[in-house]
């Protein structure tokens, strides 16, 4: 794939089995460059969340490639692990290696979004929590506030800083969720099912906040539709395998691999329809 | 929502409710050490402090009803323990040590109540925070809240789902099989649901240390 600019993510021969001794990912390589929105689809199980939970160290996988002899052995048991220092990495964020020695470089560079907003709401009140991430970077309080501020006058919900999270509906947690991701102005965005159980005019909601984002964005969803509206490339997940990566609408609209993965083509596409148009007013709080 | 009754009381607008966070805590605590430290043959001012309570409890507007059906809760816990006293003098004496006991517990009781009436209970932690209490109680506490409400909501929907497919009265035994399912689940749940919150921490860089902005 070309890319127009330094890619801002670089994953290289990725695998991770999972204590259980689950395989969940097998030689991902894939590369995101700066101001890219990339979809990331594929069957539940898949291993989509695995692939995120690893782009800020939560999880640490080895560099294997796909067909690797031994590859099937257990890392833990045969003492394979990641090499620290560099070289035997599988993931770079902008040049660096993901290695605890650049975990908080890394973790105020790339903003994971979680699938459950009460997992990631843990603060008493809207303000706390938006104001976690900067808190723990160590930013003075005055920037603090201005971040909170701006994160959340972002999200279309600058007048909830004192609001707890168990007073909030649904699609407003998600985007409280959103501005705290936000507030540390990451410069790649990870979003696992960021549209999932929202009713349409919240997902609206979302769909034009995160095309209003600045930073690079990699999306995870089944939402295929709210894929071909952001994302101008797609990555086909199955298996803990990347089966396909390319333009939206190639990769969308084929329909033989969509259906050997679990997906299918999308209407819009199906039937050629115009993208909604963007609202020129930023979204209200609902 | 089941957790209401934490908080039923505690945004009023009383003279108690706008007094400052952090001399309530005080308050509460003086009364609390002043009424178990008493000498025993002291009760009566032990009871003097239990009206006390009850006199800030009726200016914060807390209704009688309300302190009677959590002192109902909280007695007979109390008078388990207050028991011990006489039995392990095959009772035969030792009842004024339980009444004491009784009376001692009741002074705390009502003064905590009071405390959290007429306190919101962020505002209550900030005043801990800022009383010098360790940071990690408070970032306990502070958990403790956030996910009492989440927790309860589960387990509401866990007993529709059960009740959902119950399809007829079930023998008090079947129930209460039913029951200890349903909280162990809850348990594996919050177990879960703890790792999740641990990553989205890791992952916006919590370095042990719960900082609010306020203080």
């Amino acid at each position: 794939m070309p890319h127009s600019a330094a890619p801002i993510l670089k994953v290289e021969h990725l695998s991770y089995r999972y204590p259980t001794g689950q395989l969940a990912l097998r030689g991902v390589s894939l590369t995101v460059g700066l101001n890219e929105i990339v979809g990331l689809v594929g069957p539940n199980g898949a291993g989509k969340t695995t692939l995120l939970l690893h782009l800020n160290g939560l999880l640490t996988g080895t560099r294997e490639p796909a067909h690797a002899p031994g590859l099937p052995a257990n890392p833990a048991a045969t003492g394979r692990q990641t090499t620290v220092g560099g070289h035997n990495v599988p993931i770079e964020v902008l040049g660096m290696p993901v290695t605890p020695a650049n975990f908080p470089e890394i973790r105020r560079n790339v903003g994971v979004m979680f699938q459950d907003p009460d997992d990631q709401l843990f603060c008493p009140t809207v303000r706390d929590d938006v104001a976690f991430g900067p808190l723990n970077l160590e930013f003075p309080r005055n920037e603090v506030r201005r971040r909170v501020a701006e994160a959340l006058t972002a999200v279309g919900l600058a007048d909830y800083e004192e609001r707890r999270p168990h007073e909030l509906s649904f699609g407003e947690k998600r985007r409280v969720c959103l501005a705290g991701v936000l507030a540390c102005e990451p410069s790649l965005l990870a979003l696992d099912e960021p549209s999932s159980n929202l009713d349409p005019r919240s997902r609206r909601g979302l769909i034009e906040i995160l095309k209003s984002c600045r930073a690079a964005q990699i999306i995870a969803s089944h939402d295929l539709e709210m894929i071909v509206e952001l994302c101008q490339r797609v990555i086909v997940l199955d298996h803990g395998q990347i089966q396909a990566d390319g333009p939206t609408r190639d990769i969308l609209g084929n329909a033989s691999l969509m259906a050997r993965h679990g997906l299918e083509v999308p209407l819009s596409i199906q039937y050629g329809l115009p993208l909604p148009p963007t609202a020129s007013s930023p979204p209200s709080a609902t | 929502m089941a957790v209401e009754f934490l908080e039923r009381y505690s945004q009023g607008q009383s003279l108690c409710h706008r007094w400052p966070a952090r001399a309530k805590i005080v308050l509460t605590l003086l009364v609390i050490a002043t009424g178990t430290l008493l000498p025993l043959e002291y009760w009566p001012a032990s009871g003097c402090l239990a009206g006390l309570a009850l006199v800030g409890l009726s200016v914060a507007d807390i209704p009688l009803g309300y302190i009677g059906r959590r002192l109902a809760l909280f007695l007979p816990l109390v008078l388990m323990t207050a028991l011990a006293a006489p039995l392990s003098r095959g009772f035969m004496g030792a009842w004024d040590t339980a009444a004491v006991i009784v009376l001692r517990s009741t002074v705390a009781f009502l003064a905590a109540l009071w405390l959290v009436s007429t306190t919101p209970l962020e505002t209550l932690l900030a005043g801990l925070c800022r009383l010098g209490m360790p940071r990690v109680f408070v970032s306990l506490l502070i958990f403790t809240l956030r996910y009492l409400y989440v927790l309860f909501d589960e387990l509401a929907r866990m007993k529709t789902a059960q009740r959902a497919r119950t399809f007829q009265r079930q023998s008090t035994w079947r129930s209460w099989l039913g029951t200890t399912q349903l909280v162990g689940m809850l348990l594996i749940r919050a177990l879960n649901r703890a790792e999740r919150i641990h990553a989205a921490m890791m992952s916006r860089g919590w370095r042990g240390r719960m900082e609010l902005l306020d203080d």
